[in-house]
């Protein structure tokens, strides 16, 4: 009863959060460069008579509502913007909408995988060191997660690429697939994950890093407490007391600081994805503003902005889960 | 509730420490024996090695970055294609020991030289742009060389008997040598291997021209050609001396060159050009330059004037030989390629190309002096990697100081008023915490750059930059100021503060700060490091510092691809050393400084 009224509550409040972005997105959607209807209109400013374009221009001004006072097109933009009424690429010559369907694909194909390898790494590795606090192991992983998360991401992606790309030659440089395969299924399948091992490597170092340090931190705080004493005192098996009574205790702190790191995760591939030249939104952003392409570019933005949101109420819902005092509060 | 107590009156010690630093220097008080707290995170922050090791590292970048600038200036809009690439060291003046006291001939090339001892013997030496350079001709096939010349990738020389050879790079022509001149037997007066161009010149004062003709258009105006004494040439330009002592551009295009002073023509004995201008010497030994002044290459010393009696030219420097032997240069000295040594006395020849010369003593001994090479290389468009790196460096901790000041000004602001006030106020301000928080940081920072950033100077756009990180980085230092307020704001010396009747905001920022400051300071450290990588990230990918303005981010921008991380690595692992050193060690000293300051956090 209680988790559905605090997730009720959180809902309402991260669409009124999700109104408040959106006027600052139709802002700058306001200021950005070039008359929306001259784009619109194409060449037709070359071919037609002044006059005639005028009325053409009048025309199409007042049918995207260009007319009316801003509140207003405020409105009709967001309605627009929820329908998958994301407007015309400039860039691809097509709408929005039946471009942006394999780049998104893409894209999150590429962070699940990341954030899938770095729980895999992260979490054991984050508990065996909260564990054995102190000793060579977990000092030497220190070391090497501080290394981890303080160098950029663009670095460790040049270093992979000099070292199993160009060294040895043993994973391509970038892409998806393999130019010219032609292949289905299995062979498919693989050739794709055969390219995507250099930008999930990449992407998951700085993402171990950080979270084994967060896990263990929060392992540590926990492993302090009374009642991991009165669970050692019960003899209790010692997994037991690690995985049953310490870590679900830990996964409280351990679930806010993961959902800002996937939000992050996500606006962070827009830097590996120019690197390795994968096809997903990232690219796909950047090239739409070189192009001066904007209705990719505030698509593109509008995704960012709900994948963030939609973090938001993960998060809620996995403390919900893991937090029993979420539920009895109400 | 006894635990409760340990930790207040902690706090409060903590906090008398805090104000004492404040203040000044108070008396010493009878408990000089105990250690303060401040004094006891000091002392285990030294004693931290991994923090130590950081801070030492992070303060020999900081300050190289802000104090060898002024001993290595730089020229943020200079490039030169010729010394694109180049690979750090210094060996491009180191003159091979066979030829000192040997000298026949000398040539500076582009980031590499040759020599020529007299028993004809060819030497190569410094940084080599082609790996086809290495292929000399064997003595065999050439016979005794006597003179040789280094162009920007390829060498030419001559042998007694007439004969021209070329090695070295052989794109655009420049391995089809004119048949008169492969068969030998013409006496060749001068060669010059020139940028992607070859010339030769005989006695009888025919020249040739092979290589490239879409940089370097040569024409040869009527009279001219059978009557040439000698010439020279630049990268845009080649001009003749004829046997009547008067100056023609061999070209059909006006420019700065052809603007030749009317008073010399006729009594001009020696020629040379550099990139913007052009010497002659005339026969009273005086030197007469024209052209533009770039890098003061127009100015000839006074004293000199007279007593001239031949001239060379690199790209923006002369140097000339007096009647007496001695060597004199002038011109752009940023490699040193100005400063004749003392020791350039009765010199026989001079070579002067590019950024260097040789001197060649009546003794056949050799004097160099000029650009050695380059510490880390030069990138794509020639420029010097170290110094860029310097000037990087100082762009990147500018622009990640700036922004975290920035952040941590509105973080305090926030979080302080937020925790003190409590209710409404906290609830809004907190709400407007969580707004800024979702939103997706690195895709807002690019549009907003380009989009607000298309229409503005470069300095106004780096200031936005600035601002961006600034305004979107508080949401973190907010929250927790406003923790660390909510614990303050009950303790003692804040009840007696208000009961003193002092306003709410001198107990905010007069009271209760001074007692989280270390916390502020630990946070802010670590977010130091994050706008560095945030502001690499972006210049990375072209959004953040634009060129010709260095950061480290942007220097890596060209070094994406695969044939620039295998061929150039000098290119990605300077920059790249740079910034991680720099982000570890940053990280480094905010953990130290945690554990050092919060002994709670110490038992980790």
């Amino acid at each position: 009863m209680g988790k559905g009224r605090y997730l009720l509550k959180r809902f309402v409040y991260i669409v009124f959060v999700f109104f408040i972005i959106s006027i600052l997105m139709f802002a700058i959607y306001k200021s950005m460069p070039g008359d929306p209807v001259d784009i619109m209109l194409g060449n037709s400013k070359t071919t037609m008579k002044p006059d005639a374009y005028q009325a053409l221009y009048d025309k199409t001004v007042a049918s995207l509502g260009l007319d009316k006072p801003l509140p207003i097109q405020y409105l009709a933009w967001m309605g627009n913007m929820l329908t998958g009424n994301f407007g015309y690429s400039t860039q691809y010559k097509q709408e929005v909408i039946n471009i942006i369907g394999a780049p998104m694909a893409n894209t999150v194909l590429l962070n699940v995988l990341t954030m899938i390898v770095v729980f895999i790494i992260a979490i054991p590795l984050g508990i065996v060191t909260a564990v054995r606090k102190n000793g060579v192991f977990d000092k030497t992983v220190q070391v090497l997660t501080i290394v981890g998360y303080s160098l950029p991401q663009f670095i460790v992606a040049l270093l992979a690429i000099f070292l199993l790309a160009v060294k040895f030659p043993i994973f391509p440089i970038s892409g998806v697939k393999t130019a010219g395969l032609d292949a289905t299924g299995l062979s498919a399948f693989l050739d794709t994950a055969w390219h995507m091992v250099l930008p999930v490597l990449v992407m998951a170092v700085s993402g171990i890093g950080g979270i084994t340090r967060y896990v263990r931190a929060a392992m540590i705080d926990v492993l302090r407490m009374d009642y991991i004493k009165t669970a050692r005192a019960k003899g209790l098996r010692e997994k037991t007391v690690i995985y049953v009574h310490a870590f679900r205790n830990a996964l409280i702190p351990i679930v806010t600081i993961t959902t800002s790191w996937i939000i992050s995760l996500f606006g962070g591939s827009i830097v590996i994805e120019t690197v390795f030249l994968w096809p997903g939104l990232g690219k796909m952003l950047i090239d739409g503003l070189l192009q001066r392409d904007f209705a990719v570019v505030l698509s593109m933005q509008m995704f960012y902005v709900v994948l963030s949101l939609a973090g938001n109420v993960l998060m809620d819902i996995a403390y919900t889960m893991v937090d029993p005092r979420v539920r009895l509060e109400n | 509730m006894r635990n409760q107590k340990k930790k207040a009156t902690r706090r409060s010690t903590a906090s008398m420490a805090a104000q004492r630093m404040m203040v000044g220097s108070l008396p010493q008080e009878e408990d000089e024996v105990l250690q303060s707290p401040m004094q006891m995170a000091l002392h285990s922050f030294v004693r931290d090695k991994i923090a130590m090791a950081g801070v030492i590292l992070f303060t020999v970048i900081f300050l190289c970055c802000v104090i060898l600038p002024y001993f290595f200036p730089i020229d943020l809009y200079y490039q030169d294609v010729t010394q694109a690439n180049v690979a750090p060291g210094f060996g491009m003046l180191s003159v091979p020991s066979g030829l000192q006291g040997n000298a026949q001939d000398m040539s500076v090339g582009s980031s590499f030289s040759v020599g020529l001892d007299k028993d004809g013997n060819v030497y190569e030496w410094g940084t080599f742009p082609n790996e086809k350079l290495k292929n000399i001709p064997s003595a065999s096939e050439t016979g005794k060389l006597v003179q040789i010349s280094a162009g920007l990738d390829h060498v030419v020389a001559v042998n007694e008997d007439g004969q021209v050879f070329t090695w070295g790079n052989d794109r655009m022509g420049l391995s089809s040598i004119p048949m008169e001149l492969r068969t030998g037997g013409n006496n060749i007066k001068q060669i010059l291997a020139g940028y992607q161009i070859s010339l030769a010149l005989t006695e009888e004062g025919k020249m040739y021209n092979w290589g490239s003709e879409y940089l370097l258009r040569i024409t040869y105006p009527e009279g001219v050609q059978g009557n040439i004494d000698k010439f020279a040439a630049s990268t845009n330009i080649v001009m003749a001396l004829t046997k009547d002592g008067e100056v023609v551009p061999l070209t059909t295009k006006t420019s700065a060159y052809t603007n030749i002073p009317e008073e010399i023509q006729g009594s001009v004995i020696d020629l040379a050009i550099t990139d913007e201008s052009a010497a002659a010497v005339t026969s009273d030994g005086r030197v007469y330059t024209w052209g533009n002044n770039v890098k003061g290459s127009l100015d000839v010393p006074e004293e000199i004037q007279g007593q001239v009696a031949s001239l060379s030219a690199g790209r923006y420097h002369y140097t000339a030989i007096l009647k007496d032997g001695t060597a004199v240069s002038w011109g752009d000295n940023t490699h040193g390629q100005a400063s004749a040594p003392s020791s350039a006395t009765s010199v026989a020849s001079v070579d002067a190309g590019y950024y260097a010369n040789y001197a060649i003593q009546e003794d056949g001994n050799v004097v160099a002096w000029g650009l050695k090479g380059y510490l880390m290389g030069t990138d794509a468009f020639g420029r010097d990697l170290f110094r860029r790196i310097l000037v990087g460096g100082r762009m990147t901790m500018t622009v990640g100081a700036i922004s975290v000041i920035i952040s941590t000004i509105i973080g305090i602001i926030v979080g302080g008023v937020s925790g003190y006030k409590g209710g409404k106020v906290d609830n809004l301000l907190m709400r407007l915490t969580e707004i800024v928080s979702s939103i997706p940081f690195l895709p807002f920072c690019i549009i907003l750059s380009s989009i607000l950033g298309n229409s503005i100077s470069e300095t106004q756009r780096i200031i936005l930059i600035m601002c961006i990180l600034g305004l979107l980085s508080w949401p973190g230092i907010a929250r927790l100021v406003r923790g660390s307020v909510l614990a303050e704001r009950e303790q003692e010396f804040v009840t007696a503060a208000k009961s003193l009747g002092v306003k709410e905001t001198g107990i905010i920022f007069r009271h209760i700060l001074p007692n989280i400051i270390t916390v502020i300071i630990v946070n802010a450290t670590l977010n130091f490091a994050t706008c560095m990588l945030t502001e690499s990230s972006l210049s990375f990918i072209g959004f953040g510092v634009n060129e010709p303005n260095a950061t480290w981010g942007n220097m890596l921008t060209g070094a994406q691809n695969g044939q620039v991380i295998e061929n150039y690595w000098w290119r990605w692992v300077f920059p790249a050393l740079m910034l991680g050193i720099c982000t570890i060690s940053i990280n480094c000293i905010g953990d130290g400084l945690r554990d050092a300051i919060d002994p709670k956090s110490k038992e980790r």
